[in-house]
């Protein structure tokens, strides 16, 4: 059998077209590449690429309702700003400070104190009181509120106001008091999903959708009107003019193949016609807002060539010796 | 016939499966597939049959090079077209 000679190159050339790009939101569309990379980048994005959240609280003052855990657990769930972690060290591999989270290449320290004082109204703990040492990473929302008063010009809509109350930790009545401190460290999505900076990230084949123009001549208004409408999701519509079934948005189908089930029943198979792309891909990628959409992206492709890396064997067959040498000899 | 197989510690489906992917585009791979022993263990098996004049070693590491490249490339893509969906406001579309 011919095959080509060792070494040779099957890399591939993956295009990407960005559709829509916000702070904490993305659409891409992902060309000339395979599911496997696809999935690949989706699973890293979600579990792999590191952020910074709180991990060790030490409670001076707890007379709130809710017990030290809780609390705990609660200030871990809030999004900090983790523009610097992919710099950042982990605590377990930090030598400055033997991994006891204290120094400040792997950790923040923040502090908090909030006491009811003796009006009868109740006092909500927010994380706007989170105090941090290092103004690189704080809470996401206080992070916005600051970003706001600069560009104070900006319409100030609805969404904003409610940012700006920040996240709810606990709510304390008359005489209750909540002090403590609190270290954030570097983490990944994998251990805790705390750290994980995906909202949502997911991606479909694109679909290509084919009508059989000539069949679709032989059907009825009303049987056009049905075969629409037997979509879930509005892929198909009718041209008011020239009362013609037109794909309206290609993207809206979910595979569910409704509409070739209903061609099939009217008698008419082969009616429409749907594929999937396999090597085009529409990501939708969302954060929690502690890096950006286009951080999170980035960061996926960085931690992503950095596991490549890491499964390289040694040096080249160089660890299997003699062994190595007969192999390639064949 | 050559034969290998590779313990990847410390890796799971997200490196196995661009890996295996990867593998079946060289001509000279016969078979390559990957296996998670057990779910608790964080350790994935890899196996590759390659054609008489390659070795599983040269071909893991050519599919581990391509794949970087790849991703190398994907890389600037995203770059490249970040600076275009930002520069097209200004140029009125």
């Amino acid at each position: 059998m011919d095959r080509p000679a060792a070494g040779v190159s099957y890399q591939r050339f993956p295009r990407v077209r960005i559709r829509e790009l916000k702070d904490d939101y993305a659409k891409f569309e992902l060309r000339d590449t395979d599911a496997s990379l696809a999935n690949a980048l989706r699973r890293v994005m979600i579990a792999e690429v590191p952020t910074v959240a709180i991990d060790l609280v030490e409670i001076e003052v707890n007379s709130s309702v809710l017990n030290d855990e809780f609390i705990a657990h609660r200030l871990g769930l809030i999004p900090l700003t983790s523009a610097a972690a992919m710099a950042m060290r982990f605590s377990r591999d930090c030598d400055a400070c033997d991994g006891d989270g204290s120094c400040e290449y792997c950790s923040v320290e923040f502090h908090l104190a909030a006491r009811a004082t003796d009006s009868d109204q109740t006092l909500e703990v927010t994380s706007n009181d989170l105090r941090s040492t290092d103004p690189k990473v704080c809470p996401v929302d206080q992070a916005r509120a600051y970003q706001h008063a600069l560009g104070g010009s900006e319409p100030f809509d609805t969404a904003a106001a409610a940012d700006q109350r920040g996240i709810l930790i606990v709510k304390l009545r008359r005489g209750q008091e909540l002090r403590l401190r609190a270290i954030a460290r570097k983490g990944i999505g994998k251990d805790h999903a705390k750290w994980s900076p995906a909202a949502t990230v997911t991606f479909m084949y694109e679909p290509e959708i084919r009508i059989n123009e000539e069949l679709m001549e032989t059907l009825t208004l009303d049987e056009k009107r049905s075969l629409v409408e037997s979509s879930p999701t509005k892929v198909f519509n009718i041209d008011p003019n020239t009362q013609q079934v037109v794909v309206e948005d290609p993207e809206a189908y979910t595979y569910d193949d409704e509409v070739i089930k209903k061609a099939d029943a009217m008698g008419k198979p082969g009616l429409i016609d749907i594929n999937a792309k396999e090597d085009s891909f529409i990501f939708t990628v969302e954060t929690t807002g502690a890096i950006t959409a286009y951080e999170l992206i980035m960061n996926a492709i960085t931690v992503l060539r950095q596991k490549l890396d890491a499964v390289r064997l040694q040096d080249d067959d160089g660890d299997l010796g003699e062994l190595g040498a007969h192999l390639v000899g064949g | 016939m050559n034969a290998g197989s590779f313990t990847i510690e410390r890796e799971d489906h997200t490196i196995g499966n661009i890996l295996r992917m990867q593998l079946h585009r060289d001509p000279n791979v016969l078979f390559a597939g990957y296996k998670l022993p057990h779910p608790l263990q964080y350790k994935i098996n890899v196996r590759v049959h390659t054609a008489t004049q390659s070795a599983p070693t040269q071909v893991y590491t050519q599919a581990i090079n391509d794949l970087d490249k790849e991703l190398e490339n994907l890389k600037q893509a995203f770059e490249n077209e970040k600076t275009r969906y930002n520069e097209r406001p200004k140029l009125g579309y």
